[in-house]
């Protein structure tokens, strides 16, 4: 600062005159019994703007956190499924599908004949590490003297592709004898490890008797990958469940999932084998993804609109009340220019104070988003005919860090019409107007 | 006698009203001189706020010019302005303008944080200056805990923050009861005794006559400037 303006007689030591130095003369000063925080770390003024009115801004930072918890939602929801579907395709490893011509594995009752020598074919490759030849019939289990719908696999337990081993033991290859159960078919069937469960074929539609009857020991419980919630479902070795679905004279099956040593020889496997079986589906975990993708593309769609509305509400919402704020601050901020702020600091506080809004809004909404994404997903996992292992909303750290950055792009735009009201405003002219 | 710090020459404000130009100062020269008290008073309307807030730099004249330090505070960019204003004047308003959410000592170090002082630095001086507006024991209480006198000194404190060469204040005393503003009172007769010059725009009778030199507004014009005490018109027993 200019000596001159100073004052004058200051010498060192001495408090300069002036500025209003001297001690409070008479009675001591008594210690403020409130003393201002030594924090290192005080709170900025901008948070605690936010403070001055607690029940409208709490009502804003609601509404921030409603929208942000959908927008949360639409972007677990956009790519969720599909990453939830890729998991699950590649759940065992295996990567290459082949299923009758122009179906997908198990969407249809279609069937491949000579499924074991089509298989023996396949392993030949040298890529191919595993090769599971799969069926998949209904059939009837007995339960005293009704008869319960199941939903039977058969395969081969040296390769198998399909479910996870939760209690009791595996089938051990060879084993004709041995079942595996799914919970809701055990509890359907009223049967535990040991027991002995007695299958029925399916219907001869013509006599409308059973074709073929097989018991067989209950060896454990296990969880099948592609069942729907619910889903009562066995599983044997395949020349057993070939017998019982009337898939044995032709030695027919459903799908044949293979597994590649190395996932670079993945696609030209798959090219391979597509050339060797022109009459079947070959497809790799890649190409499902793509038949997937185009069955998903109205979610996708849709995730797209909401969350975009989502955002856009919440601009509007952040700069509606940073606007109202600005508007009834402008003597303050009239104030604040008149002793020296500037307009910068005034817009970078009203900016700061509008992303900090969105972001605190955004935390709580992040806290809601995740709630109501696990309770959308329980509603929707249950719908018939989708495998319950399949997740409709799947974090994905990207998408997020994505939505979280957009999110705090807002905030800030948010501010910007308020700010630069607030930097606009002619001080005098304001200061008049406070005044009277 | 002691050079002129604050120079306003000439000035004019014209502001259009409903279609017509009110002409809110018509020529109004003046020299303050460093350490100087002088009280602008005249009736509603007469152009003393507006006089005040153009020597302050807050707004812009339609002719004439005001000098700060030899400095003409017409050809300074809003920036530098806001820097004049920032390190060498200090406003005192009729509605103190704190921050509700800030401290007393907060609000006070706010200029200084402005103008880059150091921490340790603007807390030590923040807190010298409520002890010297008598409010040490209302540091640590928000704006709003405090009474509208309480407020007024917090104003003032952060109005000595940056060591201005100059105090401009606009009815320092208006929204005051009579006691209160008697304390406002004496604390401009200490600031003028202890050298800070002050330029205060009052309807206050007792306030003008605290003055060592008042200036008289009528229709835009000065029409009367009297020194009390010695030329300069600083106040009898003035350090100065």
């Amino acid at each position: 600062m200019n000596d001159e303006l100073r004052g004058t007689g200051n010498g060192e030591g001495e408090t300069p005159r002036g500025s209003a130095p001297v001690a409070n003369s008479g009675s001591p000063v008594p210690r403020s019994p409130f003393p201002v925080s030594s924090s290192p770390f005080p709170i900025p003024r901008f948070l605690r703007n936010l403070t001055r009115h607690p029940v409208r801004n709490g009502l804003a930072l609601a509404g921030i956190a409603v929208t942000t918890a959908m927008l949360l939602n639409m972007v677990l929801l956009a790519g969720g499924m599909e990453r939830s579907f890729a998991q699950l395709l590649l759940g065992r490893g295996y990567q290459i599908r082949l299923s009758p011509k122009g179906t997908l594995p198990f969407d249809t009752e279609a069937t491949i004949p000579g499924i074991g020598r089509i298989r023996a074919a396949i392993a030949q490759d040298p890529a191919v590490g595993s090769v599971a030849p799969l069926a998949g019939s209904s059939l009837y289990g007995r339960r005293a003297d009704s008869l319960v719908t199941l939903f039977g696999y058969g395969i081969d337990p040296a390769h198998q592709a399909l479910y996870r081993l939760e209690r009791g033991a595996d089938l051990l290859p060879g084993d004709t004898t041995g079942l595996l159960l799914s919970e809701p078919a055990a509890q359907l069937l009223g049967a535990t490890i040991g027991d002995t469960v007695t299958l029925v074929s399916r219907l001869d539609p013509q006599v409308v008797v059973a074709g073929s009857t097989r018991r067989l020991v209950a060896r454990g419980v296990v969880r099948w990958l592609y069942d729907y919630k619910g889903q009562p479902s066995i599983g044997t070795a395949l020349p057993v469940l070939q017998d019982l679905a009337g898939f044995r004279a032709e030695d027919r099956g459903s799908a044949i999932v293979v597994r590649v040593n190395q996932d670079e020889e993945v696609e030209p496997t798959t090219a391979r084998l597509r050339a060797a079986f022109p009459r079947l589906e070959v497809n790799s975990v890649a190409d499902l993804l793509v038949h997937f993708r185009e069955r998903l593309v109205y979610f996708r769609q849709l995730s797209f609109i909401l969350g975009s509305i989502s955002l856009v509400v919440t601009v509007l919402l952040v700069a509606t009340l940073m606007t109202i704020t600005v508007n009834e601050r402008r003597g303050e901020i009239a104030t604040l220019r008149a002793i020296g702020m500037s307009r910068g600091r005034v817009i970078r506080g009203v900016m700061l104070e509008g992303a900090a809004m969105t972001l605190i809004g955004g935390a709580l909404g992040a806290l809601l988003g995740t709630a109501t994404a696990h309770y959308l997903d329980q509603i929707l996992t249950s719908f018939p005919g989708l495998p319950a292992a399949i997740s409709f909303f799947v974090p994905h750290t990207a998408s997020l860090v994505v939505a979280g950055l957009v999110l705090t792009m807002a905030g800030v735009l948010a501010g910007v019409y308020p700010a630069w009201l607030a930097a606009r405003a002619p001080i005098a002219t304001t200061l008049r107007t406070e005044a009277t | 006698m002691s050079a002129a710090v604050l120079v306003a020459s000439e000035l004019r404000k014209d502001y259009p009203m409903n279609g017509e130009t009110v002409h809110a100062l018509q020529g109004a020269s003046l020299a303050i001189n460093a350490g100087e008290y002088v009280a602008i008073v005249g009736p509603s309307g007469s152009g003393k706020s507006t006089l005040l807030q153009l020597l302050g730099g807050i707004d812009t004249a339609s002719g004439g010019s005001v000098q700060l330090a030899g400095t003409r505070l017409e050809s300074l960019s809003d920036r530098e302005l806001t820097r004049v204003r920032l390190t060498k004047l200090g406003f005192i308003f009729q509605r103190f303008h704190l921050l509700p959410v800030l401290t007393a000592q907060e609000n006070v170090e706010l200029p200084m944080s402005e103008a880059g002082v150091r921490r340790d630095e603007r807390r030590a001086r923040a807190s010298e200056l409520l002890s010297y507006v008598g409010l040490a024991n209302r540091a640590g209480h928000r704006a709003t805990q405090l009474s509208g006198g309480e407020m007024q000194r917090v104003a003032i404190a952060r109005a000595l923050a940056n060591k201005p060469a100059v105090i401009l204040a606009d009815e320092p005393t208006g929204e005051l009861d009579a006691k209160t503003g008697r304390g406002i009172l004496d604390l401009f007769r200490r600031l003028s005794l202890d050298g800070v010059t002050l330029v205060v725009v009052t309807h206050d009778e007792r306030l003008a006559a605290e003055a060592g030199r008042v200036v008289h507004m009528l229709d835009g014009r000065i029409v009367d400037d009297t020194s009390r005490v010695g030329s300069g018109g600083q106040l009898a027993g003035g350090k100065v």
